[in-house]
């Protein structure tokens, strides 16, 4: 429970603070009657924000530490990691101290697709052979070719994997692959190997609408394949701020705030 | 000078393993003889490497930690500070294990300028509002907003500072400001205060080449503004790769490639 609490003062602080433009933008973020009604389904740039339905309480809300509400189909090898995760969220959550997920304490980079689980806003920038997202997160960037060129295993293991895409239609369907097995699928730790394989079909539903449908592949620690549904709403007036893990120092922050009566 | 040789070994792995687009790259980058001639200025887009001459020796190659090749004119308060620093770089350079650059063993940010002295490529992207550059070491942005914007000072002290610019015929003004002092200034040591203040005057001088001037101002390290230029070679068929400074991991692994005997 203390963490679920600090959950919401970090989630808190973090949009009042570091979105200065977000002031005022006190109307439900799904109430966009007014959005114009004209758009370019292939153009995905702006600011996005995590559109899942909010003033419901904390254990329902469980898109703040993991990609959907029943539990993925685990494989013994996953289920065994799993039991071993302390994680600082969720209905196993530990105190901060004790947890033992690889980005606390250490600032190692949060990886795909962990990254879409911090409640942090994103840009997507486009170029003629790409789309890359920025996250205000730790500045990380999920950079999907779309120039025709296939995965480059030469790559070696990577934290954000190597991300290749196309249009189908109106949808950017992305094919992530090549991934280290140094991160947590999610917060509350669920596993994933080497053999991750990430499918998003990216989709702009109206002018102040996208979705990200993942695919979460990995036979190694999943028995089938898996999905999870991530709402986006336009933020036109935002811009993304400095949001960095300054190693120990932020958690140890966290930690004393813990440590302080509950208000 | 055993940091010189990691610096070297150093800077060989990450051309080779951080920009895979680079082998079959032989010919000197200054041979742009072929270079398409027509190009518009006001668009600085692609993946933009370091062009300095090479190879030369490592100490004549200041420009992998350092702005320029004198001194900067520092106050007694920026000599001070410099005089604490342990560098892994330069004339006075200590061994990793000893050096207490604020990067090491922490992985925090580099903040700006610094950024520009670690040599990986970088790539710009444009919006209508902004000029953004990233950079392939640790994933870092330097986001330049051009839609006519004034400083935020309520954006509190940040690593990267808070930038704005403007173009003035052909040549694109950043102004940054709002910055913390947890960074040095270079890989050297030269230190600065939260009073200083960058800017960048950014010009395509032809279709492959963009040069940056950076004019440092810090009353309280140096007594007057000075100033370097960077020099970029466009670099049309490389893509940025990940480069995520992982914790201590990558400089532990530095460590004991240095201990062991010399090939």
């Amino acid at each position: 429970m203390r963490n679920f609490e600090l959950g919401i003062v970090l989630a808190f602080a973090m949009i009042s603070v570091y979105s200065a433009p977000a002031s005022g933008q006190s109307k439900n973020p799904t109430n966009s009657s007014t959005a114009p009604s004209s758009f370019d389904p292939h153009d995905l740039s702006g600011v996005w924000f995590d559109d899942h339905p909010r003033l419901i309480t904390v254990q329902q809300r469980y898109w703040a530490y993991t990609f959907t509400p029943d539990a993925p189909p685990m494989t013994p090898w996953a289920a065994a990691k799993f039991k071993t995760a302390k994680p600082s969220f969720g209905p196993n959550a530990h105190p901060l101290a004790e947890s033992n997920d690889p980005l606390y304490h250490t600032c190692a980079p949060i990886g795909f697709p962990l990254i879409f689980l911090y409640p942090l806003p994103m840009q997507i920038v486009q170029t003629p052979g790409e789309v890359i997202m920025l996250f205000e997160w730790d500045s990380l960037r999920h950079q999907i070719f779309t120039d025709g060129r296939a995965h480059d295993t030469a790559l070696g293991p990577l934290w954000m994997g190597d991300s290749i895409g196309h249009w189908e239609g109106d949808t950017l369907v992305t094919d992530t692959v090549n991934f280290n097995d140094k991160t947590w699928l999610d917060r509350m730790g669920h596993p994933h190997s080497t053999d991750l394989h990430v499918v998003e079909r990216i989709r702009r539903i109206d002018h102040d609408h996208l979705v990200d449908d993942l695919t979460i592949e990995d036979p190694k620690a999943y028995t089938k394949p898996w999905t999870a549904r991530l709402p986006f709403v336009l933020k036109p007036k935002w811009t993304l701020a400095e949001q960095f893990c300054e190693d120990v120092e932020s958690f140890q922050t966290i930690d004393q705030d813990a440590a302080a009566p509950a208000k | 000078m055993r940091s010189d040789y990691l610096a070297v070994v150093f800077t060989a792995a990450i051309v080779l393993a951080g920009s895979p687009a680079m082998s079959g790259q032989t010919k000197p980058p200054s041979a742009a003889a072929a270079a398409p001639s027509s190009f518009d200025p006001h668009d600085l887009s692609g993946v933009w490497f370091d062009d300095r001459p090479r190879p030369l020796t490592t100490n004549e190659r200041y420009w992998i930690y350092k702005f320029n090749a004198e001194e900067p004119p520092m106050t007694a308060w920026g000599e001070a500070q410099y005089k604490a620093t342990k560098s892994s770089f330069g004339t006075r350079a200590y061994p990793l294990a000893e050096t207490n650059d604020p990067l090491y063993h922490t992985c925090t940010p580099p903040g700006l300028p610094r950024i520009y002295l670690h040599p990986f490529p970088m790539q710009i992207v444009q919006t209508p509002g902004e000029i953004i550059l990233l950079f392939e070491y640790d994933s870092i942005r330097h986001q330049i907003f051009t839609d006519g914007r004034q400083h935020d000072t309520a954006l509190g002290p940040l690593w990267m500072g808070d930038s704005i610019g403007h173009w003035e015929g052909d040549t694109l003004v950043a102004d940054t400001v709002n910055f913390n002092e947890k960074t040095w200034l270079d890989r050297i040591g030269h230190p600065h205060s939260d009073a200083l203040h960058v800017v960048e005057r950014m010009r395509r001088v032809d279709h492959d080449h963009l040069v940056d001037d950076i004019t440092i101002e810090d009353p309280k390290a140096y007594t007057k503004p000075w100033s370097s230029r960077i020099e970029f070679l466009l670099k049309p068929k490389w893509t940025l790769g990940e480069q995520f400074c992982e914790d201590e991991e990558s400089f532990q692994k530095l460590d004991q490639d240095a201990a062991a005997p010399a090939k």
